[in-house]
């Protein structure tokens, strides 16, 4: 879908300038980007934001064009004006012609994209799409063409990286019009040449790095564990532990939000996960499955009886239609937990669909 | 001398045609490429709006390589609707008044529908076929298709003051329920396609919705649903009837009302 055909609400959360906070991605990134002050109130997520990425994880065996270039595609097949119009902006800083991105976004099953890379980008499309889940077996097109598990695996992790940014920005429904003021101006181009020496010296590939005996336990380390060799593994545990400490939701209110994704996935593995944790924070065993089955119990707190339903919003659903519960989510919740909401439900529909790297040898 | 003016004056003048030459085609070459992104704008603007009612990998599969003629069995949950007394009245209204009346009706019922999930398969005449796990599984499709009749009829209930207020006939609605397994693909013919489900579920949520004017009652649920069904939904059992084509009698269930606490943020 071409980016000015996706339908955009207006934001209804309240920026919050943390000066330490955007020195941080300041630092990291090289500027702040305007969807920074959003997610304030939930450090975490801007955290993850800034490191999940190639600045923080850098890649190891797939080439970072092809990486741009699956950003592109998952941004625009989950209709994330956001993200689309900030990957447009990075092809072109990467000498990616305006008429080839046109192409790609105007028409992507018939644009000129060799093979093995269209084999890539749709191993990764799958896995944003879920539907249904993908499994090993998903993997044996690109098996065939000569992809090896490793680079495999960090196209999942690239696809999920996506994911996540995608539901980030479209759930908190971010302001585009800077973003796609930048992504459509003609200086891009000329700047472009500039831009892309600051930036060559952030995206090197990385020889790979070996997770620390700390860091292969702790919430969904199965997960964790199965990126181990991606620098995305450490970084990865991090988000997940600075998540899971963070105070606006309790953790079994966060362990419910990834059961439901789960459930509504149909990733098994995500929900053995997710339940244990439930389970390990006060809501017995029998008291689940109800809330799995119909979204609601009485053993819910209020907070949770108005998180379960958002979560389940969040697994699939035009932007329009994820933005509008937030909208109402905000009309029952304080803005604080709105936003570690939308961070926790961007997560677990990234993790949730990333089980196909647990089963590839 | 003349001679090489005459040469210049020939080569001055293919020049000026080979450039006119090359600027036209260039021109056109530039039309076609306009054209042609243009018409791939519009397909994958087409996909995507596809994608609502179809899944993406269907819509992408016709799209490459025409219309696939495998089905896939599914389990769905049916919900069909249908007007009370819509031929008396298509009969003693103006037409342009009865066209507005129903695509008045059509959008509200759609939005209901939409919000939970669910999505229109076919209208007939006055009746909607709506279909809730058939595009993308869900395992909240029963719950979904109730909430989403429960919303019908409140929308039917708002919309009925709009049209009392314009001094027009109200409407009243009979929606039937029913979960089970079906095919769901691609129907129709090659100037007709629909993806939609077909078997016994789509016939039973039909018979089932035509016993609303049995019992009196505006939303009747099947077993099956009644099963899967949040139990905190308010139901009222009514008598087994026989149904068309089944072999059983079916008991079927009134819905009333949901608990208070199912409140409206499942959507």
């Amino acid at each position: 879908m071409m980016l000015r055909d996706v339908e955009w609400e207006a934001c209804a959360l309240q920026p919050r300038h943390d000066r330490e906070l955007e020195a941080f991605v300041r630092e990291k990134l090289g500027a702040v980007p305007s969807a920074v002050p959003y997610f304030a109130a939930s450090p975490w997520i801007v955290r993850a934001l800034t490191n999940l990425g190639y600045n923080g994880a850098p890649l190891v065996g797939v080439d970072y064009a092809l990486a741009d270039l699956l950003g592109l595609v998952v941004s625009q097949d989950n209709s994330c004006r956001y993200c689309y119009g900030v990957q447009r902006t990075v092809m072109r800083i990467h000498g990616v012609p305006e008429a080839r991105i046109r192409e790609i976004e105007q028409n992507y099953l018939e644009a000129e994209i060799e093979p093995r890379t269209r084999l890539a980008l749709d191993f990764a499309r799958r896995i944003s799409r879920a539907s249904p889940l993908v499994s090993a077996s998903d993997a044996a097109d690109l098996r065939a063409t000569g992809w090896e598990t490793p680079a495999i695996r960090e196209l999942a992790y690239l696809s999920a990286y996506n994911v996540f940014m995608n539901r980030l920005m479209t759930t908190a429904a971010i302001p585009i019009t800077g973003v796609e003021r930048v992504a459509g101006h003609w200086a891009v181009g000329w700047l472009a040449p500039l831009a892309r020496l600051m930036m060559r010296r952030r995206w090197r590939h990385s020889p790979g790095t070996r997770l620390s005996p700390e860091q292969r336990s702790g919430p969904w380390s199965y997960l964790v564990c199965a990126l181990d060799g991606l620098p995305a593994a450490g970084v990865l545990r991090t988000v997940i532990d600075q998540m899971w400490d963070s105070p606006h939701l309790t953790r079994r209110a966060k362990a419910l939000v990834f059961a439901v994704i789960a459930r509504g996935l149909d990733s098994s593995l995500a929900e053995r996960e997710a339940t244990g944790l439930i389970e390990a924070n006060g809501l017995e065993r029998g008291e689940i499955e109800p809330v799995l089955t119909h979204l609601s119990s009485p053993a819910l707190d209020p907070v949770e009886a108005a998180i379960v339903p958002f979560a389940r919003g969040t697994i699939r659903g035009r932007p329009t239609q994820l933005q509008e519960r937030t909208r109402a989510l905000l009309a029952r919740l304080p803005g604080e937990q709105v936003v570690e909401t939308v961070g926790v439900c961007a997560l677990a529909n990234a993790l949730c669909r990333l089980s196909v790297v647990t089963q590839l040898e | 001398m003349r001679l090489a003016w005459l040469i210049a004056a020939v080569a001055a003048i293919a020049a000026a045609l080979l450039a006119t030459a090359l600027y036209r085609s260039r021109r056109s070459d530039q039309r076609a490429r306009a054209r042609l992104g243009t018409t791939s704008a519009e397909l994958e603007r087409l996909s995507h709006a596809f994608a609502r009612f179809a899944p993406m990998e269907l819509v992408e599969r016709v799209i490459a390589s025409g219309v696939p003629t495998r089905g896939e069995r599914k389990e769905v949950t049916v919900l069909f609707a249908d007007l009370f007394g819509f031929t008396p009245l298509s009969e003693s209204v103006d037409p342009s008044v009865l066209v507005r009346i129903l695509n008045g009706y059509f959008e509200r019922m759609s939005a209901a529908i939409t919000a939970h999930h669910g999505h229109i398969s076919t209208l007939i005449g006055d009746g909607i076929l709506a279909l809730f796990g058939a595009i993308e599984a869900n395992p909240w499709q029963t719950d979904d298709a109730v909430r989403s009749a429960l919303a019908m009829r409140e929308e039917l209930v708002a919309y009925n003051r709009e049209l009392a207020a314009a001094s027009l006939p109200t409407l009243r609605l009979g929606v039937g329920l029913h979960r089970g397994s079906g095919i769901a693909g691609l129907v129709g013919s090659p100037e007709l396609m629909q993806f939609t489900v077909v078997g016994t579920v789509v016939n039973v949520a039909a018979r089932v919705q035509a016993l609303t004017r049995e019992h009196d009652v505006d939303i009747l649920i099947t077993p099956a649903v009644q099963r899967a069904l949040d139990p905190r939904f308010a139901l009222r059992a009514l008598p087994p009837r026989e149904l068309k084509g089944i072999a059983e009698p079916v008991a079927t269930f009134a819905v009333l009302e949901q608990a208070a606490e199912l409140d409206p943020v499942h959507r």
